[in-house]
């Protein structure tokens, strides 16, 4: 059997041209996508899910896509553990519903390392971790900050950070991990420790 | 999370018709800061039935500034007002307001529509599965008259003995102070108007309403907020005050000063702007003006220290407009 538009009944030789057609003269999606079809590119590869509208994106890249350098730990957002990279901005994923997020670009502390950027190796070389749960949301929101301010102060760092809660108290460090990346990501030597 | 439907609306009708459709059992998400933590502690009286998604609305996230007026779409982020360069300039009480609400993470994900249309936080009505079956949730008492209020109205309730939760944006006082106009799907509200003294809401949209702009005007005159907050990063104010307040040689011509967090809805210092006029911006003309603010006020056994803090709220947002 052709193919026949479902608007006007007209035949055509080829399903491509039928959704062509459809496009052109009737200006409609030759097939609607399915409610909660998500289409997502985390750290550059692309994934296509089905979630349900009450899925959190935590829950997509931690449970169902397996990168768990996303933490969980309030699940309110409160403590951005949770932090990912979304379209630029760094946000909480636990308090983002996943089906709002077709054709996002995400990444996660498993793409900044990856990556290889230096945020990773002076986050070790400064120890701003003990237990290191909440390190992978320091990381990324400090990863979204120097995407955006190359050459942050000491002020802008401490704000950025400010909304991720370390228990373990490492805050000391962070500012310092954080200037010495922006300083190697613009060619400098990395201080002493 | 309980399952719920959810609509990505298209356009402002199409949000509409959903909320129309739906009446009480919908809730817009557009952030979602607030609504989706209501949502996993089950605060809601009743739990929404559909979101409608109003972040797949075109031409609602902007800021343009054209003939004297600033206009902020509903779902610019927090974080962009934050930064922008005209608002810092020309609006800075709105620049600040916004820099100190909540956390970078929240700023980048919480909108200016949702942030003067967040609920309260009173920690009664926030109690995990309703707990304190409060007026706002169709019980029949305020647990907060008899036990802990250091974070509530001293102002009084809604009525007597009614709602004591207060208003927690930063962004409404500074919005009122510089007499902002809030445009919805359908009216355009003066933003002192926009808020409401009622158990059921802190707006006076109805079900089906959704802000879609604010408008401001160029100001007069200069402006400036302050907060005062436990932390200096994520927490809600203790108490914050935002002015807008004109000189015409060295004499106050006109004042606008509002303070939140300290009564159900922004409060209009309105004796305090009465208490500038005609004086010059100094400590001890500040200073009278922070005591005329709270000279009405009704503390309650555990929040008399935020009258005190109220008081140099007033008299550091109107020195910070010298």
């Amino acid at each position: 059997m052709p193919p026949i538009c479902p608007y006007c009944s007209t035949t055509f030789d080829a399903v491509d041209k039928l959704k062509t057609h459809i496009i052109a003269e009737h200006g409609a999606e030759p097939l609607p996508r399915p409610e909660g079809l998500i289409d997502l590119m985390v750290n550059g590869e692309r994934y296509e899910l089905q979630v349900e509208p009450n899925v959190t994106l935590y829950t997509v890249i931690h449970d169902r896509l397996g990168l768990t350098g996303v933490k969980m730990f309030c699940d309110r957002g409160a403590c951005g553990s949770c932090t990912v990279i979304m379209n630029g901005r760094p946000v909480l994923s636990c308090m983002t519903l996943a089906i709002e997020c077709d054709s996002a670009t995400i990444e996660t502390a498993e793409g900044i390392a990856a990556a290889k950027h230096p945020l990773i190796e002076t986050y070790v070389k400064h120890h701003c971790m003990q237990c290191g749960y909440c390190t992978p949301g320091f990381v990324v929101t400090a990863k979204a900050l120097l995407d955006r301010n190359p050459n942050p102060t000491e002020e802008e760092i401490r704000e950025a950070l400010s909304g991720n809660l370390c228990r373990c108290g490492t805050y000391p460090q962070h500012p310092k991990a954080v200037a010495e990346a922006a300083k190697l990501l613009q060619g400098g030597e990395g201080g002493t420790r | 999370m309980k399952n719920f439907a959810h609509i990505n609306a298209r356009s402002l009708d199409e949000a509409v018709t959903a909320l129309q459709r739906y009446g009480k059992r919908a809730a817009i998400i557009a952030g979602g800061t607030d609504l989706l933590g209501k949502m996993k502690d089950e605060i809601l009286p009743a739990y929404p039935e559909a979101l409608v998604n109003i972040k797949t609305i075109p031409g609602l996230n902007l800021i343009e500034e054209k003939k004297g007026t600033l206009s902020i779409g509903a779902l610019t982020r927090l974080e962009d007002i934050a930064i922008d360069a005209r608002i810092i300039d020309g609006y800075p009480a709105l620049a600040e307001a916004a820099r100190r609400t909540a956390s970078t993470h929240l700023r980048e994900m919480g909108t200016i529509g949702g942030n003067i249309c967040q609920d309260i936080r009173c920690w009664y009505y926030r109690n995990q599965n309703n707990r304190f079956a409060c007026l706002r949730k169709g019980g029949g008492r305020c647990y907060a008259i008899d036990g802990d209020n250091r974070y509530h109205s001293i102002f009084g309730g809604s009525v007597e003995q009614g709602c004591y939760a207060v208003h927690p944006s930063d962004t409404a006082p500074a919005l009122i102070a510089l007499d902002a106009t809030i445009k919805t799907s359908r009216r355009s509200i003066k933003a002192e108007d926009f808020f409401q003294v009622s158990v059921a809401k802190t707006t006076v949209l109805d079900d089906d309403e959704i802000v879609t702009e604010i408008q401001i005007p160029k100001p007069a005159g200069t402006s400036a907020f302050v907060k005062f907050a436990l932390r200096k990063a994520i927490d809600f104010p203790i108490v914050n005050c935002a002015a807008m307040v004109t000189v015409s040689k060295k004499k106050v011509t006109a004042a606008r000063i509002c303070l939140n967090a300290v009564y159900v809805k922004p409060y209009r210092a309105t004796a305090a702007e009465d208490a500038m006029k005609g004086k010059a911006i100094n400590e001890a003309n500040a200073e009278a003006a922070g005591a005329a603010a709270v000279s009405g006020a009704r503390p309650m056994p555990y929040n008399a220290y935020m009258v005190q803090i109220a008081k140099t709220m007033v008299k550091r947002a109107i020195l910070g407009c010298a």
